[in-house]
């Protein structure tokens, strides 16, 4: 291995060895500045694990049994103070801890997924234009980040049928991490939360299905609600609505507006049948909304960047 | 998709409720309708008036104007006659005609809508003459693109000094912005007449479509020297209907008429007579038309007849669209081809070679349905996005492909005049049936609905509906490609009768079992904030310089291929690289001194796929501790580190660093790193980032961080008892140095204190207080402070010193 030095002299003489590249017909410039391109290359990278090399011999060992540095002060925690919790977090802590005071339990969703989980086992069928409704991303060897936690149901439904024949429901909330491939702006992300819910019984009825949401945001925000709905489409549930709250005291709310929350419904028969469970015995129904949205009713954010941004700036706002 | 509240009113039956509540009424049982557009002032004081006289000014395009508002119009300069003068700069101003006036003080109404809306005055032209208002081109209106000329008004009708809104009583209007995706399973849906027979069904009337939509025949006879044969994929074309027709006159609108104001307000523009019933129609029931120039036709198959094949594009095939522009055709599009030329893509565009003009003297008009996944892709590979491509792409119905093409031949009597009807399809299906219980509907609704009041919502909405015991037998008609399975028509139900009727009630279940992930980490959140840590959340995503900067391999990251942004190319392996990535902005903006940590989960290649065969994913707790202002941040992650640790009642060990072989921990500097070994198993790593990677990332020297798994924790959690060191006899406090080598480690003396203390079944807590190493000294002072107690009884003084003799003498 040559030093550091002479790869760089090196590179140096590479570099007006480029500058040549003119006096050459057009023809071969292409190909020589390729060759001159994949040299430089190599020897940029030779540069790099020599001086990493080179440093590495002059590193000193630490003893990592020992809790400080020699003739250094014993380490200390930083000031409760410094400290935060990320505000989506905490808001998901929140959703999470009245859904288990609910009865449901808890699945987090997985960040890396597949066709089958977030489309085949969702009724969409093959090809559909409600798949680019989604836009997803997809990795090389067709795996989904996925755009939605219902990719969870399968899994869940499967997870927890032998439930039902224990004469139990499956309840189920599943917080988890999504994605869509679209362009960050103030408004929009491609990284978001979103926490999905899943119940299935002999007799449950989409009556049962507002009860629960209504509940679930009387819990949140502390208040009795009025709810209201209105038709959506979602090839897994059958009827598809649209949920809706109005919108809180604590929110500004004067007895007006009214607040979109989540999309639900109920399950959709050839969901459960492919989850192993039989819709001529059992049904059950499924909703997903989003948490960021929360968080920014919540403290009144109009900028949705901040959540992955990780600036200081912004994180000591939630300090405890 | 727009929809004029006027024109859905038509041919509904009495509504005894406002606008306003009607609109929420289909929000709640329809769908969502993002916004009301109200036009009811957008054509105030807007006036037919006539063009009493003419006069060119010399060497301008002007004409001053003369006008007769019927004396209408307040507070204006009239001459003698009370005409209004006006400058006109259109070519088609002439005597007599009759036109539409914006009068001063009036907004122009393609301005309505503009942050400041465009009022007219009196204008001073070529410095000599008042001119008042403005006479208005379609455009000008809002009713059209055309600039070259002032709209002209019906003589028939108009009077002067009539409204624009008088002549026009629709133009008064709402518009409905309708949020398509709710609608994505209802074709029938985007055509105003099936958008009505919902708005009926939720009002609770009962609808009965038209005659010509539901039993459509020909009224003429096939002209039997015209023939044309159609070849079809059914798959990709279940059906197509075409008729020839010839042209019998110029077909030229020269008044502005209903159905122009009607495209308009459908955010539509009207263009020429055949192009606008080819849009009317389909506003009119969801089914796109094309025109094609039959003769141009023929010429492009080079056949006696037309032939018409549809099929599937070959991959590198050409076609010159009606727009001019030249495409490359893949075999996902389907092609409108004569004779097996292609002549459109269909449902998208129609071809430059085949488009009718001013001569075209006969006509095919096409109404076809095609395979909505074929045209999902062609939308998406060609990337238009038209009125009709949007409506294909739901499924139209093969069952109205007739009715609306002969619907089309009527509204063109005038002009064009049918020679025959051709059709790939010729029997009509039978139209399915879908039975449901009313205990069924009951059951998951959670409503108690009757037999007939469930057949009536049904009947509604044209099914036609049988009961047997308590089973509804409903037949479904063939606009409904949506209606399968009994959950379909549960979904009717309770959707027409309003979901906002249904009683929610709380059903029983039993108690959660708590997630000790979720757990885990909501304790551990709370912790490192009360430690003075910083929660952060940064993307499951990295750009391939990050994996540079830090070493890690991207060959062992999942590629994203799709990404509309370059800084999304890989999920990340580890956490670690996404917190450094993160300090130095951070450091820039003051803070000198920071902790930052992340949940989350992260994916290697080298993990293998799950038993569902998707990648296998880890729950990570990472950790960054940088201090601009020291350089022993290792010291400063483990103390955070045994500390989590500790309050779980946990104990690891910490081990020489071992370099992973897929690379994922290649940014630690291994002489000053550390395996994290809990019960032989290694829980993650803690260690000073090397030199190189804090360079290129410009932290300072000694950053330091540690990443552990948090499925592992989870499942050693509870695994080691807490120890008790407590007893009610008391403590003995002492201050202990060792002088042990300088290269000793640490722990090895340490755990010779332990085992001390340990043999002589003490109970004790000890804790280290400094090292100390004088310049040059071969060695370095262990300084410790040490309680300990006996747990049944007071230690006596010899006893101490013994075991004190026994510490200070550990070698």
């Amino acid at each position: 291995m040559s030093s550091v030095a002479e790869l760089k002299k090196q590179l140096k003489d590479l570099n007006l060895e480029y500058a040549k590249i003119k006096e050459l017909p057009k023809e071969e410039r292409a190909a020589f500045g390729q060759r001159i391109n994949q040299q430089k290359q190599a020897l940029e990278q030779q540069i790099l694990e020599a001086e990493a090399q080179a440093e590495e011999v002059a590193v000193e060992a630490l003893d990592i049994t020992a809790p400080c540095d020699l003739n250094g002060a014993m380490p200390e925690f930083l000031t409760a103070d410094h400290g935060s919790q990320h505000p989506l977090m905490t808001e998901l802590d929140r959703v999470i801890a009245i859904y288990q005071n609910m009865g449901f339990d808890i699945m987090e969703s997985r960040q890396l997924d597949d066709e089958f989980h977030m489309f085949d086992s969702l009724n969409f069928a093959k090809g559909h234009p409600a798949r680019d409704g989604y836009d997803t991303f997809r990795t090389e060897e067709g795996f989904i980040p996925p755009a939605h936690t219902s990719t969870m149901q399968h899994r869940v439904l499967k997870a927890y049928r032998h439930k039902l024949d224990e004469g139990k429901a499956i309840a189920v909330a599943v917080p988890g991490r999504v994605y869509r491939n679209e362009d960050v702006d103030a408004t929009h992300e491609h990284t978001f939360y979103q926490c999905e819910g899943v119940y299935v019984s002999k007799d449950c009825t989409l009556g049962n299905m507002l009860a629960i949401l209504r509940e679930f945001f009387e819990q949140y925000y502390g208040q009795q609600l009025h709810i209201k709905t209105q038709p959506g489409y979602f090839p897994f549930t059958e009827p598809s609505l649209e949920f809706l709250i109005e919108k809180p005291k604590s929110l500004g709310g004067k007895g007006d507006g009214w607040l979109e929350m989540l999309g639900c419904g109920m399950i959709h028969p050839n969901v459960l049948k492919m989850a192993g469970i039989d819709p001529a015995q059992y049904h059950g129904f499924a909703w997903g909304g989003g948490i960021d949205r929360l968080v920014m009713l919540r403290y009144g954010l109009n900028d949705v960047r901040h959540f992955e941004a990780a600036k200081l700036d912004f994180l000591k706002e939630f300090t405890c | 998709m727009l929809i004029s509240l006027n024109w859905l009113k038509q041919g509904l039956g009495h509504i005894n409720i406002s606008d306003d509540e009607l609109v929420k009424l289909i929000g709640a049982r329809l769908v969502e309708v993002e916004g009301v557009i109200d036009q009811t002032h957008k054509y105030d004081k807007i006036y037919c008036v006539q063009v009493k006289s003419c006069e060119k000014i010399p060497d301008t395009h002007l004409t001053l104007c003369k006008i007769d508002d019927g004396a209408k119009a307040l507070d204006i300069e009239r001459d003698a006659d009370g005409y209004i003068q006006v400058m006109c700069g259109a070519p088609n101003v002439h005597q007599n005609m009759f036109a539409a006036w914006i009068a001063p003080g009036a907004i122009v109404p393609s301005t309505c809508h503009d942050a400041e809306p465009f009022k007219i005055g009196m204008r001073k032209m070529l410095k000599q003459y008042d001119s008042y208002g403005m006479m208005a081109a379609a455009d000008e209106l809002d009713l059209g693109e055309d600039h070259a000329g002032i709209v002209e008004l019906d003589p028939a009708h108009a009077r002067p000094g009539m409204l624009l809104t008088e002549l026009f009583a629709d133009l008064d209007d709402k518009i409905l912005d309708i949020e398509n995706k709710s609608l994505t399973h209802r074709p029938d849906t985007f055509g105003i007449l099936g958008f009505r027979r919902e708005v009926a069904g939720i009002l609770g009337q009962k609808f009965t479509s038209p005659n010509w939509y539901l039993q459509a025949e020909p009224t003429f006879a096939n002209d039997t020297s015209i023939q044309l044969d159609i070849e079809t994929d059914p798959k990709l074309c279940p059906r197509y209907t075409a008729v020839v027709l010839e042209t019998t006159g110029q077909a030229v609108a020269p008044y502005l008429t209903d159905q122009a104001t009607l495209l308009a307000r459908s955010g539509m523009r009207a263009i020429d007579p055949i192009v606008d019933a080819t849009n009317f129609n389909m506003l009119l029931t969801g089914q796109p038309l094309h025109a094609f120039d039959y003769d141009k036709f023929i010429a492009v198959g080079g056949t006696a007849e037309p032939k018409i094949i549809v099929r599937a594009a070959r991959s590198g095939e050409k076609l010159q669209l009606i727009d001019g522009k030249e495409i490359t055709l893949n075999a996902d599009d389907i092609v409108i081809t004569s004779n097996d030329v292609p002549v459109a893509l269909a449902g998208a565009m129609g071809g430059a070679d085949t488009a009718i003009d001013a001569n075209t003297k006969r006509v095919i008009l096409e109404s076809a349905t095609f395979s909505l996944y074929n045209l999902r892709k062609t939308q998406m590979a060609h990337g238009i996005f038209s009125e009709a491509i949007t409506r294909f792409t739901k499924g139209q119905a093969a069952g109205q492909t007739l009715p609306v093409a002969l619907r089309f031949v009527h509204d063109c009597a005038d002009f064009l005049k049918p020679l025959a009807v051709f059709d790939s399809q010729n029997a009509q299906p039978e139209p399915p049936k879908v039975s449901v219980s009313i205990d069924h509907v009951n059951r998951l609704l959670g409503t108690d609905f009757g037999v007939a009041q469930a057949k009536e919502l049904l009947e509604n909405v044209e099914f036609k509906v049988t009961v047997t015991g308590n089973t509804l037998i409903a037949t479904v008609p063939f606009w409904r490609t949506d209606i399968h399975i009994a959950e379909d028509l549960i979904e009717e139900i309770g959707r027409l009768s309003g979901y906002d009727n249904i009683q929610p009630v709380l059903p029983l279940h039993a108690s959660a079992t708590p997630n000790q992930t979720f757990a885990l980490k909501t304790a551990l959140r709370q912790q490192l904030s009360a430690l003075g840590a910083n929660e952060v959340l940064t993307y499951s995503f990295v750009h391939a310089d990050l994996f540079q900067k830090v070493g890690q391999s991207s060959e062992n990251s999942y590629r994203i291929v799709n990404s509309i942004s370059p800084d999304l190319q890989y999920i990340r392996q580890t956490l670690v690289p996404s917190l450094l990535d993160k300090c130095h902005a951070n450091l820039r903006i003051g803070y000198e001194k920071f902790a930052l940590f992340e949940m989350n989960q992260v994916y290697s290649r080298s993990d293998g796929l799950d038993a569902d065969g998707v990648p296998q994913n880890a729950q990570r707790l990472a950790l960054v501790y940088l201090d601009q202002t020291s350089q022993a941040s290792f010291y400063q992650a483990k103390h955070y580190l045994l500390e989590l640790l500790r309050r779980r009642g946990l104990q690891v060990e910490l081990q020489p660093f071992l370099a992973a072989k897929d690379h994922t921990n290649v940014y630690y500097e291994p002489k000053r790193s550390a395996d994290i070994m809990l019960g032989g198993q290694l829980l993650g790593h803690l260690g000073e980032i090397k030199a190189t990677v804090l360079r290129r990332l410009k932290l300072p020297v000694g950053t330091a961080a540690f990443e552990i798994d948090l499925d592992l924790l989870v499942a050693t959690t509870g695994s080691q008892q807490k120890q008790l060191h407590f007893s009610q006899y008391p403590f003995v406090n002492r201050d202990i140095t060792l002088t042990v080598p300088l290269s000793a480690d640490f722990a090895s003396y340490e755990r010779k204190i332990r085992q001390c203390l340990d043999a002589a079944a003490l109970l004790y807590r000890l804790k280290a207080t400094s090292i100390y190493h004088a310049a040059d000294a071969p060695s370095k002072n262990l300084s410790f402070h040490l309680e300990f107690a006996h747990p049944h009884k007071t230690l006596a003084k010899d006893e101490i010193q013994a075991i004190m003799k026994q510490i200070e003498s550990i070698k």
